[in-house]
């Protein structure tokens, strides 16, 4: 049978109408939760029950993911994805299970790899070094996010990758994408690129290419940024200058005033605070093992 | 008398209650946790503590937490820790003649090092026992390479470079001074710097030890042709391993020399694998065999031989019998061809 031409037509343009609404439907509620994604991060960095957080974060990773699919390009999403990767891993896998902790950050840095790759910078993990270098001096203040998220998330990759000299290669990269970083907004994140730098310079020999000195100066720097508040920055210290320094004096007070904070002297970052106070009793605990 | 009795049996409880305490064997070395080195270090542990019952337990000091080679030795001598995981450089002041086996352009390949080594560990476990050290087992750095900032096509292009002398290490001293290469002398913690300023143009390193210490990306070129083989070794002090009963010394012996074996081949394999990561990194490799004169690498190695005879650090009579053990090897090997 042939349907009349004209009555074809409303109902092709009808179909078309409903695959194009169809189409975006996704990419619309993707954008329009982009709005409430801010106060949800807001509000997971004020939890302060770390059960809480531990059961809540993996579902609302899934749910950034899931919005990713629909806009890929949105940087964003992208950054959400690569700190909330990062953020749960540090906090609740790490300790307990690096195989999966070195999964999960590889994923962190594919969302942060994914935004570098909206904002211009190409893909740094196939760039020669001396064309990062140069792309990454083009780079302005509104690529920080993605830079700090992606130096994070590749710089605990390589950490939990310390046999593989493939990952290891790449450790100059991820310096440099946080020395911009640094360069750009020194205050990012709490003063997050300090503290980077207290832990890179601080968690290696001299010999090796630490310098002890330089952590000092960084992790100073990051406590200043908070007036000292937020309590990963003396947690790390503890943990790998004091550590590496042999200094068990400044390993045990820094780490005892953490976990003796108050938990609500910073509700802005309750849930971080949570997880350093966490951290430093069960280093306090191996503190003969370390010395 | 109650009282005299009831002294005694406080002391003899003091005792018992020591000999239950286990040994706990504090040991250092540069390698991180985490690292292939450190991996089978603790799984060596794992092995000595689970055989011995608990009674032989280690205590880690990874990732130089300890400081470099001479602090570990300097602790090691107070009694502050009782052993490390070296390399060379260590090594050198612990029994120095042991680092015959690092002399410049004296092994080809693997095999020539193992069949060497084999023959001299006997009087290089000797030479530690009688400096009052114990060598549990044996590892390697690997074969170090010249990393250059421009290519290397021949021992005369050496001379025109700026090559980094390790400070105060006798054996590259012996090297540079056989070769007619006015080396530049640095700590290895300026290396990275100085790569930077131009200070110096060329570094010897094994390719895993140029990509951890980002050598690598300052240098473009890597001669096939390795400069020696990087030692190192298990070592413990002789006043803490002699302390110990004998079936714990058996064990720890026994399982280091197991570890050692791991250590070995797990070395190899990332050092193989590094190779790949420089080429991926756009390394480019210069100066094979084939490249190089063979009259003018033997006169080098003998002359730097004769050097470190000169000044006691390895005695001639230690050189000639690792000579004659290659040599022997290499007309086996020329036999079954």
């Amino acid at each position: 049978m042939r349907l009349p031409q004209n009555s074809l037509k409303p109902a092709l343009i009808g179909l078309c109408a409903l695959l194009l609404n169809a189409c975006s439907t996704g990419q619309i509620v993707a954008r329009s939760s982009l709005s409430i994604m801010d106060s949800g991060v807001a509000a997971m960095n004020r939890e302060p029950d770390l059960e809480l957080a531990k059961a809540a974060i993996p579902a609302n990773l899934k749910l950034v993911e899931s919005l990713t699919r629909e806009i890929p390009a949105n940087r964003e999403l992208r950054i959400h994805a690569a700190q909330g990767f990062y953020g749960y891993t540090f906090g609740f896998v790490e300790d307990e299970n690096p195989a999966r902790a070195s999964a999960l950050y590889r994923r962190g840095l594919e969302h942060a790899l994914a935004a570098l790759e909206t904002a211009g910078l190409g893909d740094p993990m196939t760039m020669p070094r001396d064309v990062l270098h140069q792309k990454l001096a083009d780079l302005g203040r509104d690529a920080v996010p993605d830079l700090f998220w992606a130096a994070s998330n590749w710089a605990k990759w390589i950490d939990m990758n310390r046999t593989d000299p493939a990952r290891i290669a790449d450790m100059g990269k991820v310096e440099a994408l946080m020395q911009r970083v640094l360069e750009l907004d020194e205050t990012f994140y709490f003063g997050g690129p300090h503290i980077f730098f207290g832990v890179w310079y601080g968690s290696r020999p001299p010999m090796l290419g630490g310098n002890f000195a330089l952590s000092e100066t960084h992790f100073g720097k990051a406590r200043n940024i908070t007036q000292g508040k937020l309590l990963i920055a003396d947690v790390l210290y503890a943990q790998y200058l004091a550590v590496q320094q042999g200094n068990r004096k400044a390993f045990h007070d820094k780490l005892t005033a953490v976990v003796n904070t108050s938990a609500d002297s910073y509700p802005e970052m309750a849930l971080a605070n949570a997880i350093a106070q966490h951290k430093a009793k069960i280093l306090l605990k191996n503190e003969g093992e370390l010395f | 008398m109650i009282k005299k009795w009831g002294f005694f049996l406080l002391l003899l409880c003091a005792f018992t209650a020591r000999a239950d305490e286990p040994y706990v064997l504090k040991f250092a070395t540069l390698a991180p946790a985490g690292s292939t080195w450190m991996n089978v270090i603790a799984e060596w542990a794992g092995k000595v503590e689970k055989e011995s019952q608990g009674r032989l337990k280690f205590k880690f000091y990874p990732g130089g937490v300890s400081g470099d080679e001479p602090d570990m030795i300097r602790k090691i001598r107070f009694g502050q820790i009782h052993g490390a995981a070296m390399t060379g450089h260590g090594i050198g002041s612990l029994y120095s003649p042991a680092r015959v086996l690092e002399i410049p352009f004296l092994f080809r390949n693997y095999e020539e090092v193992d069949y060497v080594r084999a023959q001299m560990m006997p009087e290089i476990r000797a030479g530690f026992r009688k400096n009052d050290y114990e060598l549990l087992g044996w590892m390697e750095v690997g074969f170090v390479r010249f990393f250059s900032r421009t290519p290397i096509h021949s021992m005369d292009d050496l001379k025109k470079h700026r090559i980094w002398q390790w400070q105060g290490d006798p054996l590259s001293a012996a090297f540079f001074s056989a070769s007619n290469i006015a080396p530049v002398p640095l700590p290895i913690t300026e290396v990275f710097t100085s790569l930077s300023t131009g200070l110096i143009d060329t570094v010897i390193a094994p390719p895993l030890g140029a990509i951890a210490l980002q050598w690598f990306t300052k240098t473009p070129y890597m001669t096939e042709v390795p400069m020696a083989d990087g030692i190192g070794g298990l070592v413990v002090s002789g006043k803490f391993f002699n302390h110990l009963p004998k079936d714990l010394q058996e064990l720890l012996l026994r399982t280091g020399n197991e570890a050692s074996e791991k250590l070995l081949v797990e070395t190899r394999k990332d050092n193989e694998k590094s190779l790949g990561v420089l080429k991926q990194n756009g390394i480019t490799f210069t100066l094979a065999w084939k490249d190089i004169k063979e009259a003018d690498v033997i006169s080098i190695r003998d002359r730097a031989a004769a050097d470190l005879a000169k000044s006691g650090y390895i005695p001639a009579e230690v050189y000639d019998r690792a000579h004659k053990a290659l040599a022997e090897y290499r007309e086996k090997k020329a036999k079954q061809r």
